[in-house]
């Protein structure tokens, strides 16, 4: 259901300020969520005077000067720092991404950072992606031959190649499906743009012999129409992918389909 | 423990962009027309009924609120119109570039104000 407000104990309180203590003249405020499940206290939002002189050009790079100089006790998730792995999926300016390819630069004013949004928070910016990846595997993200040969090479044209540029680059960091307004409201029902661009990668894949019944199994009121091409989704890939394009062809397939 | 997780911020930290301002307006002017539509054939009713009740509502919506109210609705009814041919574009598997999707978001932006001027002087030279 479109639920507008947060609940009660989801609420964000002010936090603390971190004033500068290196004496530079080229900070910048950074706000950071925060919420540490140890203490039943509601989420609150820190303040952080960081010194730009010495920090490096991404988001990631201020996170890493705040945990390591400023304060330790920020939780945020991280591991390639290099637009790989998808781990540091964050929501900064108001906008998803990876925190370790998006420039701070191109950020105005003060550095807002949230956790990806409309998730259960584990800890700070850590969100809780159990449902997404709980939906990842109801679509049986492999591939499905009955070639009863095990040896024998399953050959794909160039061309049948190609469909699948665009949909197998995506690095499952869930930027897409947590900004889409569809997912917020029925992300329980609702599969979201991450996974059913994967849908997508495995009903184009020549070599799949499940298209039809990978097709129909998508075909749900809310699993995939739920999409009103709000294109949140697009602009937040942070890989450059179409999770909206891909959702409007599964869409026309079946509209086209005799299944 | 699980059920005390906070939820994290979504409508009020993220940022607004054309395509999604068109979509979430796409909605609000659906549902407006809806009722609008409604209204009007009330309206209708009510004339077939006894010739009076058209005075009234002729003197209701000669008034500011009134005129207010048709203009608001010329506008409801070509953002409807603009956004739904943009919409089926989309159905049709086009216009899903970011940059696309910007321009014809803000086509149906300022194409929605220029249907209304459009619109209503049609309108008011027909009456």
């Amino acid at each position: 259901m479109v639920q507008i407000n947060l609940p009660k104990d989801s609420e964000i309180k002010k936090g603390k300020y971190f004033k500068d203590k290196t004496g530079s003249k080229n900070l910048r405020k950074v706000n950071i969520y925060r919420w540490d499940p140890s203490t039943g206290e509601n989420p609150r939002i820190d303040s952080y005077e960081v010194d730009m002189d010495n920090c490096p050009s991404k988001v990631l790079d201020i996170l890493n000067k705040i945990k390591n100089e400023i304060d330790p006790t920020l939780a945020y998730r991280r591991s390639c720092a290099h637009g790989v792995c998808g781990s540091c999926a964050m929501n900064m300016g108001g906008k998803n991404g990876l925190a370790c390819t998006k420039p701070h630069e191109e950020i105005d004013g003060d550095i807002d950072i949230y956790p990806l949004p409309h998730l259960k928070v584990k800890k700070d910016l850590i969100g809780d992606l159990d449902g997404l990846y709980k939906q990842y595997q109801s679509i049986e993200p492999w591939l499905k031959n009955n070639s009863k040969s095990e040896t024998n090479e399953i050959i794909q044209s160039k061309e049948d190649r190609a469909k699948l540029d665009g949909a197998y680059e995506c690095i499952m960091c869930a930027c897409c499906s947590t900004s889409c307004p569809s997912y917020w409201w029925n992300g329980d029902k609702y599969l979201g743009p991450a996974v059913l661009l994967q849908a997508y990668r495995w009903i184009v894949d020549s070599r799949d012999e499940e298209r039809n019944a990978r097709l129909k199994k998508v075909a749900d009121e809310l699993k995939l129409y739920r999409c009103h091409t709000i294109m949140n989704c697009t602009s937040a890939c942070p890989k450059g992918l179409n999770p909206a394009k891909a959702i409007a062809e599964i869409k026309k397939m079946l509209a086209t389909a005799n299944i | 423990m699980e059920n005390k997780r906070p939820l994290s911020p979504h409508i009020q930290i993220y940022r607004w962009h054309v395509s999604s301002l068109v979509s979430i307006s796409h909605r609000i002017t659906g549902i407006i027309n809806i009722i609008a539509i409604t209204l009007i054939c009330l309206w209708v009713s009510l004339i077939f009924i006894n010739q009076n009740n058209h005075e009234i509502i002729n003197l209701f919506l000669s008034s500011k609120i009134g005129k207010f109210i048709i203009l608001g609705l010329t506008w409801s009814f070509s953002f409807q119109i603009l956004s739904e041919i943009r919409h089926l574009i989309m159905d049709l598997g086009y216009g899903f570039e970011l940059k696309t999707s910007k321009i014809t978001g803000l086509l149906v932006m300022f194409g929605s104000l220029i249907l209304t001027v459009i619109f209503y002087i049609i309108g008011k030279n027909l009456i």
